[in-house]
């Protein structure tokens, strides 16, 4: 690693852009023009996020996110390393501050060009896996390097899931000495010994965060923010309904501020405020009979049926606008609450959660439910074509949203879906719908450039008439 | 004895099989060391431990798995997909890793992509969970429960608890023949080779466990003295391996590998079952703590101070830490355990490899004659006086 990445702790870098980018609006459009050519590289995500009304309050809430991490010790909590698959939830219940890999990772693959290079290697360079998930390694070099807040516990919750992403945190916390605790999925979701296995589960990580620490779980406050999260989930049912319409009444970058914000602060005030935002610019463009994306107009719509592509600039959500695509959200943005729409649509409440705040069991019941319906963690626990799994929620999902195509991104790391997506765009293509497998890596342009995959994606929109 | 241990071993069908076959017996077949075998002997199934070796080709595994994904599984869905696996009855999939769970659908896929009759008439999805607690034992024996029942209601059998006891007594009879057979390796000098040894275990997977046990009883009653003397004690550590060519390729002239931890043999400990115990409780324990594998998450330290017990009771001289490319799990063990054991002044060398056709047979034999040389001069300037 270049001795010049060691100078600042790059968690304490990351909250300083972000904070800084969060205020360019605060002057007047010239001061904000001007500010521009003082960030060549940043310049271009701050400009895409801030096409969207919430935009700002998105890069605020996403310097306090930081702000939390870098000062949590000197603020005398705990800060826990854990997955974007795992609701904080629980974690803000304990006042434990998340650090959350993926999202670390995100943040510096947004901002810089060179992305989270010398990090991802870093992580080979002490014995991890090169052929481990990107997403996991981009921050987690960092902070195996001490180049971040210190580590007090781990928190996974993939094991059944996805072995890259829980073999990243048993990697940390075995090479760092530091508490390690997993939940456990079964590969079915929907059958009572499930539920039972979740709960009890879920009761052992509460014990285990209230040991390290050394907090009880104070049941008014899980109880308010469980509360928080309703208000959440049927702000995200509004958002979802618009994302149905054609065309798209929502700007571009809507799908990652709902899962980007859940990832973050799930049931905290500062995210309902910005999904409130969300759903008002929706409202509004619905009455105006206005789209969302700033082109002309809508040619063809896609479903991501996995992750996005996370290199330098949000250049898939500049690509999509250029190419005048309505982006339906992917596998992130879906919760499974039993309000949702396509929970409703399809008629599955079994396999959905609902949240109930009478006592500390139900709750415990709710969130351990909540848990186990997480992106990834609900669809891709079983067999690709079991029920409630990810052939049925992708085709669900594409088909409300009215997609004409479907695409997959993942990173080569991603042992899980690698091993089954071929078989899975066989019966998406059968459904009718166009698929495209991309075969690069959303965290780390060194795979396949950004410019390789872009001409594919053009290449697949054109050759199947898709634009 | 032994000749015929690898003659089986490398092998997909044997006559033992063959002949089980002609009688009207059941065979099943299964991919993890987490599914105990004790249930489907006490049943009068045959069980087997499906393995990839010698495969040609991967045309269909490549077609059914994307290009990111272990060559281990991608053999065997091979050979079920060129019919080498008509013999089984059934199949039982676990979700020993993400690649190898995959299984379940490549197969099942490929049989109605290529209108093949690879999938075998009983399928199980065996799930194990990844952590050894009061709950998750308790979720093991429902699962072992499920699939009594399933398995008696598909072939029409009748299950009794005194006959899987009477299973579970046989299993640990067979148990401490293996563990004679494993101690006869780590002696000074060793009796067994490492690929002997091996070979032994591998074979004693895919043939009628009686048979085994009563041709290991008589390879250990005439046990002849092996040169193996002044060789270098190696151990082998990693992703799993069926395939005795690997261990002749790393043992050659010059090494002995004395201990491993590889799925497919005993691992470093043997763990009896308790016979006082509820028999599907007693193995749903001793099956989840037998925990040598780094799917149990959160459980380094204790494979790591099995494995420095093993090294100094083998009095081993330097560790192979072998993975196959993509195996992340035991890759990422293996960085662990290179930092820890190279600290405790014990030689290590990582491996990154290929299953199947040792197609970087020769890479490797360079990389492993060179770590031999560094252990025989280590040897040479330790002896020195």
């Amino acid at each position: 690693m270049r001795q010049a990445l060691k100078q600042y702790k790059f968690d304490w870098m990351l909250w300083r852009t972000y904070e800084a980018g969060s205020k360019l609006l605060a002057g007047t459009a010239q001061e904000y023009d001007i500010a521009l050519r003082y960030i060549p590289y940043f310049k271009d995500p701050v400009k895409e996020v801030y096409k969207a009304k919430a935009g700002q309050l998105f890069l605020e809430m996403t310097a306090t996110y930081l702000d939390n991490i870098v000062n949590a010790h000197q603020r005398g909590k705990k800060t826990c390393m854990t997955t974007f698959c795992f609701s904080p939830a629980i974690l803000y219940a304990l006042d434990i501050v998340p650090v959350t890999l993926e999202l670390l990772t995100v943040m510096m693959t947004f901002l810089y060009k060179r992305g989270t290079f010398e990090f991802l290697d870093y992580c080979n360079e002490v014995g991890f896996t090169e052929t481990s998930c990107s997403s996991q390694r981009g921050s987690m070099g960092a902070l195996l390097a001490d180049l971040g807040t210190p580590i007090d516990m781990v928190v996974t919750d993939s094991p059944g899931v996805c072995d890259t992403n829980a073999n990243a945190f048993s990697f940390f916390a075995a090479y760092k000495d530091v508490p390690f605790f997993q939940l456990n999925m079964p590969p079915w979701l929907v059958e009572e010994r499930v539920t039972e296995y979740h709960v009890q589960d879920y009761k052992a990580l509460v014990a285990f965060l209230e040991e390290q620490s050394g907090k009880k779980l104070d049941e008014d406050r899980l109880r308010q923010i469980l509360k928080e999260l309703q208000k959440q989930d049927e702000l995200i049912n509004e958002l979802e309904q618009y994302l149905c319409y054609k065309p798209l009444p929502l700007p571009v970058t809507t799908c990652l501020f709902i899962y980007a914000g859940r990832f973050m602060f799930a049931g905290m005030p500062i995210y309902t405020r910005l999904l409130e935002l969300l759903v008002a610019e929706g409202r509004e463009n619905v009455a105006l009979h206005k789209q969302g994306i700033n082109t002309s107009h809508e040619k063809s719509r896609g479903f991501f049926c996995y992750i996005d592509h996370y290199t330098h600039s949000l250049r898939l959500w500049q690509m999509l606008e250029e190419l005048n695509i309505g982006y339906a959200g992917n596998i992130l943005s879906h919760f499974w609450a039993q309000s949702n729409p396509p929970v409703v649509k399809y008629n599955c409440p079994e396999s959905a959660y609902s949240i109930n705040t009478n006592t500390l069991e139900d709750m415990l019941t709710s969130i351990a439910a909540i848990n186990s319906r997480m992106p990834m963690i609900k669809s891709i626990r079983g067999p690709y074509d079991s029920p409630y799994m990810w052939l049925q929620d992708t085709l669900a999902l594409a088909s409300m949203y009215q997609a004409d195509f479907i695409v997959y991104n993942g990173t080569p790391g991603c042992r899980n879906t690698w091993g089954m997506v071929k078989l899975l765009a066989q019966d998406t293509e059968k459904a009718g719908f166009p698929t495209h497998i991309m075969y690069a890596d959303a965290f780390d342009d060194r795979v396949q450039s950004w410019d390789a995959t872009r001409d594919r994606f053009e290449e697949f929109l054109r050759v199947r008439r898709l634009i | 004895m032994f000749d015929e241990f690898r003659q089986i071993a490398q092998s997909i069908s044997n006559e033992y099989i063959q002949n089980e076959k002609k009688k009207g017996s059941l065979c099943i077949g299964y991919t993890c060391s987490y599914f105990p075998e004790e249930i489907l002997h006490s049943l009068g199934i045959l069980p087997y431990r499906i393995k990839g070796i010698n495969v040609s080709s991967l045309s269909v595994a490549d077609a059914a798995f994307g290009p990111f994904i272990c060559s281990h599984p991608k053999c065997l869905l091979q050979h079920f997909a060129d019919g080498d696996y008509s013999f089984l009855d059934g199949i039982i999939v676990t979700p020993g890793c993400d690649s190898m769970r995959r299984i379940d659908e490549c197969i099942r896929k490929t049989a109605v992509n290529l209108d093949l009759p690879v999938v075998p008439p009983f399928f199980f999805h065996y799930a194990v969970p990844h952590k050894i607690t009061e709950y998750s034992i308790k979720w093991l024996v429902e699962e072992l429960q499920r699939f009594i029942d399933e398995v008696t209601k598909h072939f029409s059998l009748s299950f009794s608890y005194d006959a899987l006891k009477q299973s579970i007594r046989f299993y640990n009879q067979l148990r401490a023949k293996i563990e004679k057979l494993n101690s006869l390796r780590m002696e000074q000098p060793p009796a067994v080779s490492g690929a002997d040894a091996v070979a032994a275990f591998v074979a004693g997977l895919s043939m009628p466990r009686e048979i085994f046990l009563q041709k290991l009883d008589a390879f250990l009653s005439h046990l002849e003295t092996q040169p193996y003397n002044n060789r270098v004690r190696l151990m082998l550590i990693g992703s799993a391996n069926d395939d005795v060519e690997l261990l002749s390729l790393i043992e050659n002239d010059n090494a002995v590998v004395v201990a491993d931890t590889l799925c497919y043999g005993p691992r470093l400990e043997i763990d009896y079952v308790d016979e006082v115990d509820e028999p599907l409780h007693a193995l749903a324990v001793r099956y989840l703590n037998h925990s040598h594998c780094p799917r149990m998450y959160g459980g380094y330290k204790e494979r790591k101070a099995k494995v420095v017990e093993a090294i100094a009771k083998a009095r081993v001289d330097g560790v192979i830490l072998q993975n196959i490319r993509f195996c992340d799990l035991h890759g990422a063990e293996n960085g662990l355990l290179e930092r820890d054991l190279e600290q405790m002044g014990v030689p290590c060398l990582r491996l990154e490899r290929e299953y199947g056709p040792l197609a970087d047979y020769e890479r490797m034999r360079m990389r492993i004659d060179a770590f031999i040389e560094r252990m025989e001069v280590r040897r040479y300037v330790c002896d020195r006086p």
